[in-house]
């Protein structure tokens, strides 16, 4: 693992949405991650566990009913201690988000050309004839031919306006890209073009990538860490092979478990319950009620967040045991 | 199928619905009760008078030959002449129907601009003071009844802002001699204000309730979001990306209700005794004036089609995805 500094670093980050009737929703409570340069790391996680939320305020592109407290530094700049002042010279030029471009991502009223160049014209990468010129560039480097720059939405297929969405990522050349389930809603073929095709960008042209997804596999395939969500909060991160082979909370355990192997030979199971609602305080660990492993602390006392070897955290009482061989 | 077929199919439709419509104008004046001499109030005609006039109008010849000859003289634009005036029903239609065309084009531009404004802005300021009056005045202007408008405007405010009450013309208007081109447009658009205000409110409360919903459910899509993470400032998103997705079914709701709004005119063109096609229609119902009123019926029709064919040209324009 590289040495550099840190690109990206969240650093205790809460979302918090206004519901109706007073009441709060407390999505994300405290993430705190670095990515390095050309790094790319999973974000994984069920429904709701506030993945997209965590990605949508790196870039504070969350709605007005969202209230955000930390700071996410980027390229050693706390991007959102001026709220949209400091952050939206930032958008798009140092760190791109690829939607899901299944959805509707693009404008179905303007040419995907248009709109790849938008961007350019926004930031004043390029303008006019150069923005076409580099628009093309980038459709043919995800694969698209260049012509068809001049299409609309409606006229491409899912797998090529997700390819397309990658392009408009790429637009104004960041370094950081935010990919939020970009293989989502697309079959296992075009899945993996899709993939490969972000792990060949990223590494070309030194980008550091965090991917969202709530499907491990994707994960394991393309990100070199992985970052596991639960109930807001980060509850295991490390090197992906680490949390592979010796996963050290039960919820990346049981999500390993519930994939199914390609040689069919172990039972695929599935985590029963669902995951708490976070619209109040939840007392001790909120994964307590799906755990096959609780004990006597879990139902009470929030677990601690400890790094159980160099470069992997977990935040689960069955690893406490270590601070007692190594008090603090 | 290809986008070029579009437009030569929707021209063959509005063709096809022109001609059905000219068919069911002809066949519904057939199917009442009774003729066009029945209803003539001429207490002292004889049996032998009206018959006479039965065959001079040719209604003693068979329906089948009857639709033939209406249908040809159609197509040379003989509508027939008016009962009352004895003047080609052509010339008696198009002088009320330029009257109200100008009177509602004006009321029509004045809330299309207004509504598209204020239904926007509303949206855009969502949930603040400003989207809140700018509801309620809407809903306000949409809920009244249009004579009653009319009327409070008649009442209230004419004679404060020095308009007339009515009419199309000044009463002391060309008697000192011969006026210019300048004072008779002035002297026409005087009167035309209030009606096409009272017209324009209407229709405005209508349209800012309808622009403000489209922009708001156009404002959460998925393509917004989008073009904020690009870095576009608000302004820019709201008029590049959400105004024209915004207009496409604005475009179709707007060109529809202009279609009936050429007939439905009539309570305005009666409060401000304003002598457009509205009330040249209800005057003709009151003469029995069977030509004329066949004419006026043709011409309202008309105006439907058209309009939805501008609609149905507008939405190609605008929607790319427009293939059928």
């Amino acid at each position: 693992m590289s040495t550099r500094q840190p690109i990206l670093r969240a650093e205790d980050l809460h979302v918090w949405f206004d519901l109706p009737g007073d009441s709060e929703l407390h999505a994300v409570q405290g993430v705190s991650f670095e990515l390095r340069p050309g790094e790319r790391m999973g974000l994984v996680g069920e429904s709701g566990c506030g993945k997209t939320t965590t990605i949508l305020a790196l870039m504070g592109l969350l709605p007005a009913s969202a209230s955000v407290a930390g700071r996410v530094h980027l390229e050693g700049e706390d991007i959102l201690a001026k709220g949209e002042e400091s952050v939206s010279p930032h958008r798009w030029k140092d760190i791109a988000m690829v939607f899901q471009g299944a959805m509707n991502a693009f404008n179905p009223v303007k040419t995907i050309g248009s709109q790849i160049a938008e961007p350019m014209e926004l930031h004043g990468t390029a303008t006019g004839r150069a923005a076409r010129a580099q628009v093309r560039e980038l459709l043919e480097l995800v694969g698209i031919s260049g012509e068809r720059a001049e299409r609309y939405p409606h006229e491409f297929s899912g797998g090529m306006r997700q390819r397309a969405a990658i392009a408009l990522a790429l637009a104004c050349e960041p370094h950081v890209l935010l990919a939020d389930e970009p293989t989502t809603a697309l079959d296992v073929m075009v899945q993996a073009q899709i993939l490969e095709l972000l792990v060949r960008l990223t590494r070309d042209l030194g980008l550091a990538m965090i991917l969202v997804t709530h499907d491990l596999p994707v994960v394991a395939q393309v990100c070199d860490r992985a970052a596991v969500m639960y109930a807001g909060e980060i509850v295991e991160m490390g090197q992906m092979t680490t949390i592979y082979h010796d996963p050290r909370h039960p919820y990346t355990r049981m999500l390993f478990a519930a994939t199914p192997d390609l040689l069919g030979d172990e039972d695929v199971l599935s985590i029963p319950g669902a995951p708490p609602r976070l619209d109040h305080e939840i007392v001790g660990c909120p994964f307590t009620p799906r755990c096959d492993s609780a004990f006597a602390p879990c139902p009470t006392a929030h677990p601690r967040r400890l790094e159980v070897a160099p470069g992997h955290e977990a935040l689960c009482h069955l690893n406490d045991h270590l601070v007692a061989e190594r008090p603090a | 199928m290809q986008r070029s077929d579009y437009i030569l199919k929707r021209t063959l439709f509005a063709l096809l619905t022109v001609f059905v419509a000219i068919t069911l104008n002809f066949v519904l004046f057939r199917a009442l009760p009774g003729d066009a001499v029945t209803g003539l109030k001429c207490h002292n005609c004889t049996i032998q008078f009206k018959n006479a006039l039965r065959k001079d109008l040719g209604l003693d010849k068979s329906k089948w030959q009857q639709y033939v000859i209406y249908l040809k003289d159609l197509a040379h634009g003989d509508m027939g002449t008016t009962f009352i005036s004895h003047r080609p029903v052509r010339g008696e239609l198009w002088d009320p129907i330029k009257k109200t065309v100008a009177m509602i084009g004006l009321g029509t531009v004045f809330s299309i601009v207004f509504g598209i404004f204020t239904g926007v802005i509303s949206a855009w300021r969502r949930g603040t003071v400003l989207d809140k009056v700018s509801v309620w005045t809407g809903l306000a202007f949409y809920s009244v009844p249009t004579q009653w408008l009319g009327l409070m405007i008649v009442y209230f405010v004419a004679d404060r802002i020095g308009l007339p009450h009515g009419g199309i013309q000044s009463p002391d208007y060309g008697i000192l001699g011969n006026p210019g081109t300048l004072d008779f447009l002035k002297d026409r658009i005087e009167h035309m204000i209030l009606p096409a205000l009272t017209l324009g409110l209407v229709l405005y409360g209508d349209y800012t309730l309808i622009v403000r919903s489209a922009m708001l459910e156009t404002l959460g899509e998925d393509y917004v979001l989008t073009a904020r993470a690009k870095g576009m400032s608000n302004w820019a998103i709201v008029w590049k990306h959400g105004f024209r997705n915004a207009m496409l079914p604005v475009v179709t709701l707007i060109a529809l209700s202009l279609g009936f709004i050429l007939g439905g005119a009539i309570t305005i063109e009666y409060v401000f005794d304003y002598p457009g096609i509205g009330l040249a229609i209800v005057d003709a119902i009151d003469k029995r004036d069977y030509a004329f009123l066949q004419g006026a019926f043709l011409a309202l029709t008309l105006s439907v089609i058209l309009f939805n064919f501008i609609a149905d040209l507008l939405y190609f324009k605008l929607d790319p995805r427009v293939t059928t």
